[in-house]
């Protein structure tokens, strides 16, 4: 048998009710949201945006008759495909090249080449071919490619390490409950802030200016940074960790530093791992990009050939960089989960 | 051993959660502290070692005054049990129980965890003598049940043989059968080693079974302070459901004073 919902009796005093849902409050936030929204809009494009990118859908389904969107993304397209795999160099350019050590994967081949030469006696331009011995390296562009990634993934590898290291004494001044006094608390966290607010790019610009092209300015800049993201997240962690087994240690006098090693540590362990992981894939991330000021890795690469318009081998450094990315999502995922 | 020279802590709230508590534990006596919740006993518990200070009189521990210059040295002396045990539960047992250590060990061998020999042979024997398996040293003490939990925290708190062992609510969570267990444990290993326990429970035929002597609290005072034979069921129910405290139930003062008399 089902009970009837009891209902108030007609007629009885209900004291307590329900406002509508929505206000003229309400009304007055969404309007503010409007017309902070329109405003800018406008001044980013989003108008423009829109209207090119319909022009855009209306030339891909045969609308519209032109589209500059289409017309700039095809141009693109068909000067970066096909990626090129290979390296042609000319042996006379070789200096310590030997006939009897190829390098491996490689081949000699003798190339036609026509010129236009001045005709000293007509001065007039006259095609003029010649014959040239190459050295066709069918994959060669794609090894070189590859060493440039490791450079990166080592860039990025070396900048997670020095963030890990700097981080760590940093944690430990700027959490509350473990730095030694309200002065080394304020400095720590303004050197962290001072750290996380300097991006990558720009301290990477810097750091080339004085440690020059290459390599240390990435690593560097980098771990700077990172460094600043561990040292707040790992002190939050500090702060915010169960209580009972410091406790238990700070009961016998155990100290700071030997309570925070037991007591803490070993608690925020899997946050640590995952925090350090995600700043390894950022770095590796970034390590593609610091490149571009010239902080070495594959970056410094795609900035060369993109400069000289050679986009197929612009394609085949996006393609690398898509591969070890996704290679790496793979194992930071795998080791996650054996450590945690 | 353990005076309590008028002992008061006003929180900064107000709660005044001692009043004036004068005491005297004698050494190797297993003195329990009874009284409803939010009596104090904790708070006087932590006034022991430091973890709370009083503001008004102090705790001295054979005649040497608790304060933060003598804190360092007098916390070694002195273990804690713990109600929620207080392991660090993705440690393993063994390290859970070498970090009862730490106090005396060198900051590079706390650190790398290498710790000495006779140290590591010294855990394996305190975890045997509290009933544990040699396949429990290398498990997360989070793993074990919550009897075996208090096992590990037991095995810690003797791993520098303390001379007192402050112990708060240490079975409020398990079961009658393991209570016995562990609070026989706590009695026997004080015994060996002749040491002082201040022990606060909620559960009085344990209070009656295992104290040497039973300390009533009630609103930051001691209502009751005598022998477990004294402690009759009148004062059981003047303890928990009685008058507010000032409309004091029979204060057993002649107790008190045999036990000073008898430990000075
Ligand atoms: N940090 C604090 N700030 C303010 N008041 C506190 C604080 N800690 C404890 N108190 C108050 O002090 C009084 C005594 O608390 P205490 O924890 O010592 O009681 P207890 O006897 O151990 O109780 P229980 O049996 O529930 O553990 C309580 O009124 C409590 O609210
Ligand atoms: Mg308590």
């Amino acid at each position: 048998m089902q009970k009837p919902i009891p209902v108030p009796a007609p007629g009885s005093q209900v004291h307590w009710h329900l406002d509508a849902p929505y206000s003229l409050r309400h009304l007055l936030i969404i309007a503010a949201i409007l017309i902070v929204l329109i405003l800018t809009g406008q001044r980013t494009e989003m108008d423009k945006m829109v209207m090119m990118t319909t022009e855009a859908a209306g030339k891909l389904l045969g609308v519209a008759d032109d589209s500059q969107v289409v017309r700039g993304l095809s141009r693109v397209a068909t000067s970066m495909w096909p990626p090129v795999l290979g390296e042609t160099e000319e042996i006379s350019r070789l200096p310590e090249f030997k006939r009897d050590q190829l390098p491996i994967l490689s081949r000699i081949e003798v190339q036609e080449r026509v010129e236009q030469r001045m005709n000293t006696e007509t001065l007039q331009l006259e095609p003029h071919s010649e014959s040239v011995e190459v050295l066709v390296k069918p994959v060669g562009y794609v090894v070189s490619v590859f060493i440039k990634m490791i450079e990166t993934l080592e860039i990025a590898l070396w900048g997670t390490i020095i963030a890990v290291i700097l981080s760590a004494p940093l944690a430990y001044f700027a959490a509350r409950n473990y730095s030694p006094n309200q002065a080394s608390y304020t400095a720590a966290r303004g050197f962290i802030s001072l750290l996380r607010s300097a991006p990558e790019l720009i301290v990477a610009l810097f750091l080339v200016l004085a440690y020059g092209f290459g390599p240390i300015a990435g690593v560097l800049a980098l771990g700077l940074h990172a460094a600043g993201f561990l040292g707040k997240f790992y002190a939050e962690d500090i702060e915010n960790a169960d209580k009972k087994p410091q406790e238990a240690l700070e009961a016998i006098g155990a100290g700071k530093l030997k309570t925070l090693w037991y007591g803490v540590v070993p608690q925020v362990l899997p946050q640590y791992i995952a925090y350090t992981a995600y700043i390894l894939d950022r770095n590796l991330r970034m390590a593609t990009v610091i490149g571009l000021v010239g902080a070495g890795g594959i970056g410094q690469e795609l900035k060369g050939r993109f400069d000289m318009f050679q986009y197929g081998h612009v394609m085949t450094i996006l393609i690398a960089i898509f591969i070890f990315v996704f290679i790496l999502d793979q194992l930071s995922a795998r080791i996650r989960n054996k450590l945690i | 051993m353990i005076h309590f020279d008028n002992l008061g802590k006003a929180w900064p709230d107000g709660t005044k959660a001692l009043s004036d508590i004068s005491l005297h534990i004698p050494r190797g006596q297993f003195c329990v502290i009874l009284g409803p919740s939010g009596a104090g006993k904790s708070t006087l518990l932590r006034a022991v070692n430091g973890l709370m200070h009083p503001t008004q009189g102090q705790v001295r521990i054979d005649g040497t005054a608790l304060t933060h210059a003598t804190q360092k040295q007098l916390r070694r002396r002195i273990a804690m049990i713990h109600q929620h045990f207080n392991l660090t539960s993705r440690l393993s047992v063994a390290a859970n129980v070498l970090s009862g250590l730490l106090p005396v060990v060198s900051t590079p061998r706390a650190l790398t965890g290498w710790f000495r020999s006779e140290h590591r042979r010294k855990a394996c024997g305190l975890l045997q003598r509290v009933g544990l398996a040699p396949t429990h040293l290398k498990r997360r003490a989070g793993d074990l049940s919550g009897g075996q939990q208090q096992r590990v925290g037991i095995a810690r708190a003797f791993m520098l043989d303390p001379e007192v062992v402050l112990a708060d609510e240490p079975v409020a969570s398990l079961d009658p059968k393991i209570s016995r267990d562990i609070l026989t444990l706590i009695r026997d290993a004080a015994r060996e080693h002749n040491t002082t326990v201040l022990c606060s429970l909620h559960q009085i035929d344990l209070a009656r079974e295992f104290g040497d002597r039973i300390v009533g609290m009630r609103d930051g005072k001691i209502v009751f302070d005598g022998t477990p034979a004294e402690f009759t069921d009148e004062r059981v129910s003047a303890l928990y459901h009685g008058a507010h405290w000032e409309d004091p139930p029979k204060k057993a003062e002649p107790e008190a004073a045999g036990f000073e008399l008898a430990h000075v």
